[in-house]
Formats: structure tokens, sequence, C-alpha cells
């Protein structure tokens, strides 16, 4: 049974979150779509009032950027509070021009007590052009259950082929339970299920058009006490690349060039054909006077 | 007319207004505790447009909203009394089409027992029932094409011409049935007032008398009128986004995802290569030829002339999606107590060959978008098929039509009746 994680956003600032950590898989949902929580507004609708087309090294810049205006250090010269990313696995679930992006996240957070509160999972999908993530769909599986929050930004029109229409981006937050236990170390794990679905590929003579995804940026979102009461701050799990599998590549059926002169001269004769037909029935329609 | 009748259509439209509302509240079931939903998507676009408009905002906010904003304004109730106020509205004119069936039928003084079976024909028809309750919007078009007619047989031109206005802009395609209308509104078989004098001569004077006859100009100017009235005020509402989304988009779309058409292929191929004229001017012909034959040789039976038209229309269109289909079937009651086709075999043959095409059609259709197989090629070979049924059907439907033209020719000594209708 799948176990399908979602993030909720919430409507109000000053979000409070608590850690929770579990061996088990958790599941999450997915709130009101459209909008962001606290953090300043969600990072992409960030990069987007700004940009107008998504591209990963402008985006990189801005993640930097955010990385430092919210840091989780105390003092500037304290260490980042350690998280790790002990594992990624990305597949891709379903057939056809519909599918699940599934991604099974797990965190592993040091016993010390963190002077971090309510800490939440961002999970930031820059999806490659040729597929695409539905808004409404997203906003009614989030009234079907309970869900911290989901925005898609960037091109979200569900009509245009890949050739006329540029990325999007998901941005998915996630709450989670937790039970402190001290001394040892707490493995988190998460399920998110994304679904998306599939533009018509650019013409190929293979038949095929491969999409492949990239590894989603994967932030962890907290509110600590700062200097002028709490303040929300964001940490980079760290990670080893060994251990993240997310190679997915989803082949899309297209076009083939080929078939193109073919295609128009018989669609052309088939439809003279049929106006024939049409006509000389009319023609021979016996009308009375 | 027996006492008996008129309980019997009463008790048809009763059975089919519970059977309507009894999907509602499943559809409503269905909607809050499965996944895949009952309520059409384009409900969901109506109600969210709806709900901008109700808060003051431009319908057009909510993207793939490509229609009137008058279906919006219908659906204002939406946000306030219930959700599926839209879905009674749809439910209640596809039950106002079947009535619209029974009373046409009637004036052309069809027997009743024929009159109920063309009514159930249509009332019963799961596609009929499903398009309303779903929340698509089609039946509320097809009751007004079906009042048109009932206002043109009733010589009640004025009336027909606002409707007529009314519908081309909510919908568009009833643009097709101009000329026909046009054609119909002779003088020698409708008149406005004393009616003009039968002649034996004819000249340029009297030819020319009779193309622009009072009874077509004034059609011409109320309907057109109408249009562009509702036109200029939703463009002085709402902008170009009216005028992009609700018309330029309608008369300007190809879409390159697969759908019935025989083009879909042929557009995908091509997508993004800008056409010569003359592959614009072949893809226009069919369509062009196909309607001004039809109209010139069946205008005089507007609602047969009506149906081909409309079939012809979805058929050669570069876009073809399954709600087009209810535009003629709710025209296809109207014609079938003037045709000699028999159920067996000619009228199962015909169904079973429109729809053979179709699940044909699905077939590929499935494979390509559930499976991800590349199936292009068939599929499109499945669209020229089915244009080919469409065609083949139409061609049994033309030879089997015994010609009943809605108005007789009126004679000298009654043209102070204004209108003979038959």
């Amino acid at each position: 049974m799948r176990i399908i994680g979602w993030i909720c956003w919430r409507w109000k600032m000053g979000i409070i979150w608590k850690f929770f950590f579990c061996c088990c898989f958790i599941v999450v949902t997915l709130s009101i779509y459209g909008d962001c929580l606290s953090l300043e507004d969600c990072i992409l609708k960030s990069y987007f009032s700004k940009n107008e087309v998504l591209t990963d090294s402008s985006f990189q810049d801005l993640l930097q950027d955010e990385l430092s205006k919210f840091s989780c250090k105390l003092l500037p010269g304290d260490p980042n509070p350690q998280l790790t990313l002990s594992g990624l696995e990305r597949r891709l679930i379903g057939e056809g021009s519909h599918r699940h992006l599934s991604s099974t996240i797990q965190l592993q957070v040091p016993p010390q007590s963190f002077p971090l509160q309510s800490c939440k999972l961002v999970m930031i999908e820059r999806l490659p052009s040729g597929v695409f993530a539905d808004p409404f769909e997203l906003d009614h599986l989030f009234h079907h259950g309970a869900y911290a929050g989901i925005g898609v930004f960037g091109d979200t029109n569900l009509e245009l082929p890949s050739v006329s229409s540029n990325r999007s981006a998901v941005e998915i937050h996630m709450n989670f339970e937790h039970s402190i236990s001290s001394g040892a170390m707490s493995e988190l794990g998460i399920r998110i299920d994304l679904p998306l679905h599939a533009r018509y590929a650019p013409l190929h003579e293979s038949g095929y058009s491969e999409v492949a995804f990239g590894t989603p940026d994967l932030l962890v979102s907290c509110s600590m006490e700062g200097s002028s009461g709490m303040r929300s701050c964001l940490i980079v799990p760290s990670h080893d690349s060994n251990r993240l599998r997310t190679d997915v590549v989803w082949k899309i059926p297209c076009g083939i060039m080929s078939h193109t002169n073919v295609v128009s001269v018989v669609t052309f004769a088939t439809a003279f054909v049929s106006t024939l037909v049409i006509v000389f029935a009319s023609v021979l329609y016996p009308k009375p006077r | 007319m027996t006492a008996k009748a008129p309980m019997n259509l009463r008790r048809l439209l009763i059975g089919s207004a519970v059977f309507r509302l009894a999907l509602i509240l499943y559809g409503e079931w269905q909607d809050a505790h499965m996944e895949v939903r009952y309520t059409d998507v384009d409900y969901l676009v109506f109600s969210d447009a709806a709900s901008l408009m109700a808060s003051g905002s431009s319908p057009y906010k909510r993207t793939t909203y490509r229609y009137s904003p008058l279906l919006a304004f219908l659906l204002l109730p939406n946000s306030v009394l219930h959700r599926s106020w839209g879905k009674f509205i749809f439910s209640a004119s596809d039950l106002l089409v079947g009535y619209f069936i029974y009373k046409i039928l009637k004036q052309r003084k069809v027997a009743e027992d024929l009159c109920l079976y063309s009514v159930m024909v249509w009332l019963l028809n799961p596609f009929t029932f499903t398009i309303g309750t779903r929340g698509n919007c089609e039946p509320i078009v097809c009751a007004m094409i079906l009042w048109i007619l009932i206002c043109l047989m009733n010589g009640k031109i004025i009336q027909a011409a606002v409707w007529y206005g009314l519908v081309v802009h909510f919908r568009i395609y009833p643009i097709i049935y101009s000329l026909p209308i046009i054609l119909v509104l002779n003088p020698r078989y409708i008149q406005l007032g004393n009616g003009m004098e039968a002649s034996t001569r004819y000249n340029l004077w009297t030819a020319a008398k009779s193309m622009f006859s009072k009874e077509r100009v004034l059609f011409g100017l109320v309907s057109g009128g109408i249009f562009f009235l509702c036109t200029g005020l939703f463009f002085h509402l709402y902008q170009w986004e009216f005028l992009n989304e609700a018309l330029l988009y309608h008369l300007t779309r190809a879409d390159p995802r697969h759908n019935f058409s025989v083009y879909f292929y042929h557009i995908y191929l091509q997508y993004g290569r800008q056409l010569s004229l003359v592959e614009k001017l072949i893809s226009f012909l069919p369509q062009s030829i196909v309607q001004l034959v039809l109209i010139s040789t069946f205008a005089q039976d507007l609602p047969f002339c009506f149906f081909l038209q409309t079939v012809a229309f979805v058929a050669f269109n570069k876009v073809i999606t399954a709600q087009y289909f209810v535009w003629f079937f709710c025209l296809l009651p109207l014609i079938l107590p003037w045709s000699d086709m028999k159920l067996k075999w000619e009228g199962l043959g015909c169904v079973g060959l429109w729809m053979g095409a179709q699940l044909h059609w699905l077939l590929w259709g499935y494979l390509l978008e559930f499976k991800g197989q590349n199936v292009f090629l068939q599929l499109w070979m499945a669209s020229l098929v089915f244009l080919l049924a469409n065609a083949s059907v139409m061609a049994v439907f033309i030879r089997l039509q015994r010609f009943s033209p809605i108005f007789l020719q009126i004679k000298v000594s009654d043209s102070k009746s204004g209108v003979k209708s038959q």
C-alpha cells in the first residue's frame, strides 16, 4: 500500500514545528495549494517573483542566498546543526502519461538537543521540461487528506507540448511527528509521492523521448530563538552521494518525423474521400418537387 | 392527443428528473470518497470562474476557462447556495430539451407514440444523462437551439434572432446554422405582417426583394446586434482576456494532443512549423464544401439540415472531444419520425459502425496514454476510420430520410396568415 507523503502549507506566519524522530515511514499531508508558509514565503515564490523562467544556475544562486540569509547558527561562528541525509531513493511509479514520482528520504538526526524547534522537510522538485504537475489535481488531493503544503510554480499550462512550454517546479513542505530519544542517533523516514503528467514530446525517430529527473533540493526548515524573538532558518542536510539513488528516466512516446509526409497526404485524402461520400449522397438525394 | 398521453410524457420527464437527481447525489458521494471524480474537470473550472466573478474578479483569471462570462454568472449560486447548483441547471436544461423535442414533433403532427419514443432517444441516452449530471454545460446550448427552432416554426422571428445571437455568443459553433435559417426565411414560406403578393414575374428586382426580405434582414440585424452587444459588453468588462479566451481561442484552436480528429497527428508532426496558405486552405476545404452542399440541399428541412451540418462539423473539425457529440444527439430525435431506417439492421448497423469506430480509437488511445506505447500511427488510422464511419452513417441517413420541409409554400389566398408551418 502506497504511503503518500504530502506537504502542508499553512496560511499564517510563525509556524510552530516539532521535530519528531522515528524509524518508520510517515504519512504527511498536503495542505492548501497555492500559498506558501512562513519562511518569509516559499523559496520558489521568491525565485519566480524575480525570474520568469526556471534555470538551474539562477535557482542555485537564489538558494545560496536564502541559506546564508536564514542560517540556523546561533552566532556567526557557530557550526551549523548537523543533519544527515542518509538515504534518498527515487522511483517512477505507473505507466503511460500519468505517473507518480516517489521519493523516499531518510534523515539522521544527532542525539544532542537542538535549540531548533518545529522543523519540517522542504523538498524542491525542479521538473525537467517534458513533464508537469497539475495544480488543480494537487489541490484536490490536498482536500482529501491532511497536508502540510505544496506549491507549483513556473509554466503550469497543462495543454502545451514541451517545445512550447517552460519548466516548472514544485515545492513541498512536510510535517513529521517525532519522539525525542536521548543518547542515540534518530532515523527519520519520509516518503513523498508527486503525481506528474507528460507533455507531448518533441519528435524523435526512435518514437520515444527520454526525460531525466535531477536530484531534488532537500532542506530542513526550523524555528529558532533569535535575538529579536522566534525566527525561521534553513539547514541543508549533509549527504554521501553514493548512498543516493536518484536516477529516474521517463520514456515518453513521441511522434516520428518520417511519418510527416505520409500522414499529411493520407489525412487530406481521407478528408476528401469523406467529403465526396457526403456530397454524392446529397446530390443523389431524391428531393420531391 | 388522448388524456393518457400527457401523463406518459409527464411520467417520462419525472422519471428522468429523479434519475438525474440520483446521479447528481451519487456524483457528490464519489467526489468525496474516491480518488477518481465523477464530476467533469470543466465543471470545476466553471465553478472557480464563478467564484472569481462573485468576488469581483475576472472569471478568466481561472486558467482554461474559455467560455462566455454568462456561464460563470449562471453558476454564481455555486458559491452561495451549493456547489452542485450548476449540475441542477444543466440537468434541468437536459429535461427541457426532452420537452422541446416533444413540442416540436407534436407541432409537426407526429403520432404520440413516435413522439415519446423520440424523446426517449434523448432522455434515456446514457451519454445525455451523464453529461449534465457531471457538470457539462452543453444541454443549455441544445435547449437554446431547439427553442430557436420552435420560435421559427411559430413565426417568432425576432425572438428566434435574439436567442440565436445569444447562443452564437455562448458557443460559436451554431454560426453554421445561420445560412440555412436565412434560406428558410424565404418569403414564399414565412412572412411577417401582411406579406407580399405572389408574383409570376421573376426579375432582378423580385429576386433582390426576396433575398433581402424583411424577415431575413430582421433576423440578421437582431441576431448580429445581440451577438455584438454581448461581445462589446464583455470586452468592456474583461478586455482582451475575454476576447482571447472565449472567442479567438476557439477559432484558432489546433490541439496537437490526441483526440478523435483526423488532423491531430498531422498537427502534432507540423507543430511549430508555419503552414503555407495552400496547406491552410486544404484543411479548410472539406468542411466548407460539405457544409455548403448540405445547406443547399436540405435547408428547407431545417432540423435534418441542422443534424447533418452538426455531424459534419464535428467530424471534420480539427479537434473533436466527446462532449461535442451531444450537439447532434439533441437533433437526432427530431429527424427519426421521417426516417425510413429500420432498426434491424440499418439502425443497429449505423450505431454499431459509429460506436465500433469510436471504441477502436479509444483502445489505441488507452494504449498510448495509459500504457505509454508508441501507437501514434495506429491511433491516427483509427481516427481516419472514425471519419469514414461518420461519413458513411451520414450517407445512410441521407439515403433513408424523407424530405420534410418545416414550412409549406404560402398560397396567395393565405397571404394574411403570415406563416404556414408543416
